[in-house]
């Protein structure tokens, strides 16, 4: 059944909002991917990407923080937004900027975490808003970040790390960038769960920004890449 | 009284001389007698002389085997990074994808050497303490072990989208969960303590919850010949225990520091066992006074409830824990009886 044939064909924008949201909560991906699919063949894939995904990964992301949403459901969202980019690559590829890829970046676990999860999701939150990413995985050595993002000319690291212990191995990573004069020009975004309870762990780790979810993770990613491009400009 | 016929008491449903109290205190167990965590997670003699330790410095009314849930996934062939100051973590699984299942051999439970040394530190605590302390060993359901082999987010991917793969995992599965139960009570555990993370609302939808981890586990637990705690693992269950009552062979749960214990209580009715308290992270930071403080409001809270146990929640009590915060945790239950009488 496709939402064309569903009585839901008759439904108002906001009620198909809502039900986005109730679709990723009942982990129905096949569901939320119609109703996107309606609302694409309306208004486009740039606009079903915009005013309906993004809005309910809001919420669902507001959801997340305050533990009324599960991994699966997390999961799910973060599929949703996959597929959409899948799905979509063609028809964005005519009108919108979003498909000129933004990247490289590089990802990937802080040494000895290995909380794989939140990394991916944030992988494929970047993606689906058209970055390119090299995901490295878990437990990843300051040097190794470091190397992969002079090879590939990343300008952003993002180090994942979720218990205290592991985010202080991210210092590591910025003195692996100090000493050899690329703080600044490579920008280090940091992230994980820890972030949001030890107030000032982004500081003392030194991270250039952080960002709470997966959702707020893009613009994070393209707000540090600005800052290393204009740290280049500006020497 | 000793720990033993408190147990029997509150098996009974009668009030014994005092609350029954315990936490994990296996990696802890190591810093008592001042053993490496590469010899403690290796040697069952090194293991026991850390229990022995346990029970001279904290008493504690239910020891532990060794709380090493990674050596599951070793088991079946991922690769686990040791530490030197906490547990191991699975780092590379053993397989990627569903489909990889299938050539996938079962781990033997009496030869793989991870599985030899869990149950062998089993039988030593047991040998040396059980006939005055109940033993326990913490495993995990068999809806948590694809985590350990395959990665989370692999076996969420097969849970949410490929629901038949995932049948087919606990058909391979489940028959090895039970047997590993099953072979723990031959060696004298009291009881056997499984998470059930997949079936928690912090994992997994209630969809998930009724029509695939409540089946497997009825279906498993029907083969485990002795007594099964079900284990909150990390986030709150409450809200999920309808749903998880009346399962064959469950004695109790371990619910979590937030848990509503009464909503629990009149969900499980009054025969299962409570056990619930301060959460081992938690434990690890905070002031003594205050692990007293969250003791007392919990034994308060559960003052006529003669089937409820103290106990820490989510995993193990971390090394680094302050001494005097496990002084504290002991404490209350022994002022808390004084104040009875
Ligand atoms: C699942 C889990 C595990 C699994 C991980 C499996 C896997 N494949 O991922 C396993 C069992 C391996 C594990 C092990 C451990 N864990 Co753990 N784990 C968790 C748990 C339950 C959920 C984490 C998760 O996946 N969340 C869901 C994802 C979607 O959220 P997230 O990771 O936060 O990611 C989001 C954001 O943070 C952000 N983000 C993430 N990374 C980045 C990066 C950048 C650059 C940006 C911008 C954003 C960003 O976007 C993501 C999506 O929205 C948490 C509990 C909790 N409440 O968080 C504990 C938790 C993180 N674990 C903890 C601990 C202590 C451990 C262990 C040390 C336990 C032990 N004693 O063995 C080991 C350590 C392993 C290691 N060295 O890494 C603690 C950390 C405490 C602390 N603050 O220091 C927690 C909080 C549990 C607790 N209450 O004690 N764990």
């Amino acid at each position: 059944m496709t939402p064309g044939e569903h009585p839901d064909g008759e439904l108002s924008d906001l009620n198909i909002r809502r039900a986005l949201v109730a679709a990723i909560s009942r982990a129905d991906r096949e569901r939320a991917g119609q109703l996107l699919d309606y609302w694409a063949a309306r208004h486009g894939y740039a606009a079903a990407y915009k005013d309906l995904l993004e809005p309910a990964l809001k919420r669902i992301g507001r959801g997340i923080n305050s533990e009324r949403f599960s991994l699966a459901q997390a999961y799910v969202a973060a599929k949703v937004a996959e597929d959409m980019l899948t799905k979509s690559a063609g028809s964005f590829a005519q009108n919108s900027e979003q498909r000129t890829a933004k990247g490289p970046v590089v990802l990937g676990n802080a040494e000895e975490d290995f909380h794989a999860l939140g990394r991916r999701m944030v992988a494929t939150m970047l993606r689906s808003s058209g970055w390119v990413v090299c995901d490295l995985g878990n437990d990843v050595p300051a040097a190794e970040f470091v190397d992969k993002a002079i090879e590939i000319g990343a300008r952003v690291i993002g180090v994942s790390a979720m218990t205290v212990t592991t985010a202080l191995n991210i210092k590591e990573v910025r003195r692996e960038l100090d000493a050899r004069g690329l703080s600044g020009r490579i920008q280090l975004a940091v992230g994980g769960a820890v972030f949001l309870v030890a107030d000032g762990l982004c500081d003392e780790v030194g991270g250039d920004g952080t960002a709470p979810d997966m959702l707020e993770a893009p613009h994070l990613f393209a707000e540090l890449w600005a800052r290393g491009e204009r740290f280049e400009d500006a020497r | 009284m000793n720990s033993l016929q408190r147990l029997q008491c509150l098996l009974a449903g009668e009030m014994a001389d005092r609350r029954m109290f315990t936490m994990p205190l296996s990696q802890y167990s190591a810093a008592l007698t001042g053993c490496s965590l590469e010899e403690h997670y290796n040697d069952p003699a090194a293991y026991a002389r850390g229990q022995t330790a346990v029970r001279e410095t904290f008493a504690p009314d239910i020891l532990f085997g060794p709380v090493i849930v990674a050596a599951i996934g070793e088991a079946f062939g991922s690769k686990a990074r040791y530490f030197d100051k906490g547990p191991p973590v699975v780092s590379t699984p053993a397989i990627e994808a569903a489909s990889e299942w299938k050539g996938l051999p079962l781990p033997d439970p009496d030869r793989h050497p991870r599985l030899s040394y869990l149950r062998e530190a089993l039988r030593r605590v047991v040998a040396e303490h059980g006939r005055e302390v109940p033993v326990a060993v913490l495993l995990v359901a068999p809806i948590d072990i694809p985590g350990l082999v395959m990665g989370l987010d692999a076996w969420l991917e097969t849970l949410l989208f490929d629901r038949p793969a995932a049948e087919a995992i606990m058909q391979r599965v489940t028959p090895f969960a039970a047997d590993l139960a099953n072979r723990c009570f031959a060696d004298g555990a009291a009881f056997v303590v499984w998470t059930i993370g997949f079936a928690s609302p912090g994992f997994v939808t209630r969809e998930i919850l009724q029509e695939f981890s409540r089946p497997v586990l009825v279906d498993t637990l029907a083969r485990v010949h002795g007594p099964v705690v079900l284990h909150h693992l990390e986030f709150p269950l409450v809200a999920n225990l309808d749903v998880l009552s009346g399962l064959p062979s469950v004695a109790g749960f371990v619910l979590a520091q937030g848990d509503n214990l009464k909503r629990a209580r009149r969900l499980l009715g009054a025969d299962s066992i409570l056990l619930s308290g301060p959460a081992s992270p938690w434990m690890r930071r905070a002031a003594a006074a205050d692990v007293e403080a969250v003791c007392r409001k919990t034994l308060e809270n559960r003052r006529d409830d003669p089937r409820f146990i103290l106990a820490s929640c989510k995993g193990d009590m971390y090394i680094d824990t302050p001494p005097a915060n496990i002084h504290a945790f002991r404490k209350s239950v022994e002022e808390f009886a004084g104040d009875r009488r």
